[in-house]
């Protein structure tokens, strides 16, 4: 059977065309959406969400989401089976590397995970479902767009689960436009949710185009009173380009991320395991996600010199290779990294520690400090520094680009280090070997899920008093 | 062997006929060895490879330098002053560095241009009208391609013949001037240049609603790609559009692939079908290979185009391109660009990145 890629709910799946496409090794069929039937879906998810979603108490849609995230979660279910068979065949990526970033990625989507993403951005999460009293006196309730687009971009599986699941929580109509990398992920968990809570079904679409049509993303963005945008910088500037200026655009650009080791990490007993950890985070989806390390800045003065621990480094990622093995690359990236790999070996002092295959490679550099993203693909540049504390500086010209930083570090230097690299634009800090896997509720770029998608309507403090004038009951 | 000695081994090599692959072998290993000894970086990057004069015993064993490396490393046997050409790219890449060839002369440049332009395309004329659609060498000193097209045009061209470009860009009415001239006359005409300039020669003369049939045994030669110079075009709707605007049959438009990098050009035998094969003379050889380990790939499977160039001696014979092809019977199909791959995820690849930090 030919996968379908999509969920359309008010289209009649024979009235449309679909355009069978090749993902990776699988033939996907794609919905071709023109403009109007863009405008149709948004209609359709707005009213329905209108009328089924947006006056459910917000626990009853955690309560939905659990529930098909426990679903996912089970390795017997036909949908996570699908995920299991066809992801990794569709992106290439490692069988068990994706079965186990799924499970370890769906955790953070349960019920306590998605009561603390509400926390996270709600001191009341009830304020979603009715008016709250406000810290400065009178009334407030947040509602979220009655249409919210996202635009998602990439092949890490799962990646528009976030954005998703913020917008349910919201309780927005959700048109989401799958990424061309990996266009099923996204319209499978509609189907689950759609199965578990029938009325969320009519609540959210998944649609496609061409990157670059222009008529369907026109209609989205026309339709939708707030739009998310996933991608590079020339993508997200050309959707800027077409929003009219009064409504949100949040866009999420493509960012770098980078590790840190200290020299208490480097004694004998520990080196190897922080090698191991760092290794983990290069090879997990093979540095695609934004939070993967592109360097490491390894500190001198502990007892393995960080030229040694670039060979650990190097050992360790063979290990991966081993039992994780890199996708297959399109000669493009494999010529991006030979590109790499020979200006990392021009480098003065540089050395160059790689797989003979290119699977990996590890460019340890004592002379050259400056900040520069690897070939991508499992390759990393360890560079020597005096003291980390240097490092917010190497890195401070690139503040809009920063993202996660991956510190093995004791306690001190770790919020000593953090403060320093948060005035430079780093908005994460991870625990080397954590970086590829945020934490439920974890601030995406440095801002707030939820928060960001809601607008408040407040009832003024004062509104009451008069109100309290004018009931049947004033004295 | 020095220099002299050298370039004169080179000048027979190239107007012998077909000297076979030992002697492809014997010369390309003294120029290694002339390389290895005379251009330091290309020492220290053949080193760093395991590559020396003792461990290199075929002409597939010379390290391929990586084009980008031009951009960073004086590669060249001669001290840079005593270069009577430097070529260049045209830096779009690498934060506008630019990739340099040093020529101490340009006598084996201009040997190995003619030889091959001669047999490639002029299909048994000594001289035929000519149009250049590219600016002149005193407009551009660095570009290998303005030095290219100059030697077209003198040592090929007709008297009258000339650049169709000049300060002030394309001169429309002397190159509607000569179409018109061969339509009338019956005498081939042969328009070369840059194919993103074809492309806004094409799209003027569309507007202008010219369109000639050129005399048979016209011919058009472009090379270069659009660039982003101009509308990018699929080749099949390029050629279609030469075709159909100059009358010239997609079978005697002929594209040349040269390199700032080389001192030798590839050609095909026209596009009547896409992509073409293209194949250079007995002093160039290509190997397809896989550019992590630099083995060549299994026939008929796509890889990087590495060439070894005979004629390019002062900087460095072999070069690894980022130019995906495939290795044909009679040559090579070249695919386009192997590299500026984004990242398939969220996070950014080099190229994305220096036009990030560029803008930031």
């Amino acid at each position: 059977m030919v996968e379908r890629a999509g969920y359309l709910p008010g289209l009649a799946a024979d009235a449309l065309h679909w355009r069978a496409e090749t993902c990776g090794a699988v033939e996907v069929l794609l919905p071709v959406l023109g403009g109007e039937q863009v405008t149709a879906i948004a209609q359709h998810v707005r009213d329905q969400a209108q009328a089924r979603l947006r006056s459910q108490p917000v626990g009853r849609i955690v309560d939905a989401i659990d529930r098909a995230v426990a679903r996912l979660l089970d390795r017997r279910d036909p949908y996570r089976q699908r995920m299991d068979d066809l992801l990794p065949r569709v992106t290439g990526y490692n069988r068990e590397m994706v079965r186990l970033g799924l499970t370890g990625y769906l955790k953070t989507f349960r019920k306590p995970e998605l009561q603390r993403f509400l926390a996270e951005d709600f001191a009341n999460p009830a304020i979603l479902d009715d008016f709250q009293p406000l810290a400065k006196g009178g009334f407030g309730r947040a509602f979220g767009p009655r249409v919210l687009a996202h635009i998602w971009a990439g092949n890490v599986p799962g990646l528009p689960l976030w954005s998703l699941v913020a917008g349910l929580l919201v309780k927005a109509g959700n048109i989401g436009k799958a990424p061309s990398a990996e266009p099923l992920f996204a319209g499978w968990f509609a189907q689950v949710l759609a199965e578990v809570e029938p009325d969320l079904a009519e609540c959210l679409a998944v649609v496609w185009w061409r990157g670059g049509d222009v008529a369907p993303e026109a209609a989205l963005i026309q339709q939708a009173d707030l739009v998310l945008g996933y991608g590079s910088n020339e993508s997200l500037g050309a959707i800027q380009s077409r929003m009219p200026v009064a409504k949100r655009f949040l866009a999420y650009g493509h960012k770098v991320s980078f590790a840190m080791v200290s020299a208490a990490a480097l004694d004998a007993a520990k080196a190897s395991a922080t090698a191991r950890l760092a290794a983990y985070d290069v090879a997990r989806y093979d540095q695609q996600g934004c939070y993967a390390p592109h360097m490491l800045f390894a500190e001198r003065g502990g007892a393995v010199p960080p030229q040694r621990f670039a060979q650990f480094l190097a050992h360790e990622l063979a290990a991966f290779e081993r039992k994780f093995p890199r996708r297959p690359l399109t000669m493009a990236e494999a010529s991006g990294i030979a590109a790499w790999r020979h200006a990392e070996e021009m480098t003065p002092g540089g050395e160059v520690f790689g797989d003979p295959h290119g699977a990996w490679t590890v460019s340890y550099q004592p002379e050259d400090s400056a900040f520069r993203p690897s070939g991508l693909n499992r390759t990393i540049r360890v560079v020597a520094v005096d003291r980390l504390a240097d490092v917010p500086g190497i890195v401070a010209p690139f503040k809009a680009l920063l993202q996660t930083v991956g510190i093995a570090a004791p306690p001190r230097d770790l919020f000593r280090l953090a403060a320093a690299l948060g005035h430079v634009g780093v908005t994460r800090v991870a625990a080397l070997g954590d970086m590829t896997a945020p934490e439920a509720g974890w601030h995406h770029d440095g801002r707030f899920n939820l928060l960001d998608l809601v607008e408040i309507t407040e009832i003024d403090g004062r509104a009451e008093a008069a109100a309290d004038r004018l009931a049947s009951y004033v004295d | 062997m020095d220099y002299d000695a050298i370039v004169a081994d080179l000048l027979t090599f190239i107007a012998a006929d077909a000297p076979g692959d030992a002697a492809f072998d014997r010369l390309a290993l003294q120029l290694f060895a002339y390389q290895f000894a005379h251009n330091q970086p290309f020492a220290k990057f053949a080193r760093t490879r395991g590559r020396t004069p003792r461990t290199v015993k075929s002409w597939a064993d010379i390290p391929a330098v990586p084009i980008n490396a031009f951009k960073t490393l004086d590669l060249t046997c001669c001290a840079p002053a005593d270069a009577v050409a430097v070529f260049m790219t045209s830096g779009t890449t690498l934060g506008g560095l630019r990739g340099k060839s040093y020529h101490p002369t340009l006598a084996v440049y201009d040997a190995s241009m003619r030889r091959n332009f001669a047999e490639r395309f002029m299909a048994g004329h000594a001289r035929m009208d000519m149009g250049i659609l590219f600016p002149t060498t005193a407009m551009m000193p660095n570009s290998s391609l303005a030095h290219y097209l100059n030697l077209a045009v003198r040592d090929f061209g007709t008297p009258g013949s000339g650049h169709l470009i000049g300060e002030a860009g394309i001169d429309f009415d002397r190159l509607t001037a000569d179409l018109t001239r061969a339509e009338t006359t019956g005498r081939p005409y042969a328009l070369l240049g840059a194919s993103f300039s074809l492309v806004h020669a094409l799209d003027e003369l569309q507007r202008r609603g010219f369109a000639v049939r050129l005399p048979e045994g016209s011919r058009i030669l472009d090379t270069g790609g659009f660039k982003g110079q101009s509308r990018e075009l699929e080749l099949d709707e390029f050629y279609d559009a030469l075709s159909q605007t100059f009358g010239v049959p997609r079978s005697q438009c002929i594209n040349m692939y040269g390199m700032t990098e080389l001192s030798t050009q590839f050609y095909d035998n026209g596009n009547a079908v896409c992509p073409s094969v293209k194949s250079g003379p007995h002093w160039i050889r290509t190997r397809v290979v896989n550019p992590l380990t630099g083995v060549a790939v299994p026939k008929g499977e796509t890889g990087v185009l590495a060439h070894t160039d005979l004629a390019h001696f002062n900087i460095v014979t072999t070069i690894l391109t980022e130019d995906a092809g495939i290795e044909t019977d009679d040559g090579f199909l070249l695919l386009g660009r192997a590299a500026g791959a984004e990242a398939q995820g969220c996070s950014m690849a080099v190229d994305e990145f220096l036009r990030a930090a560029g803008a930031a």
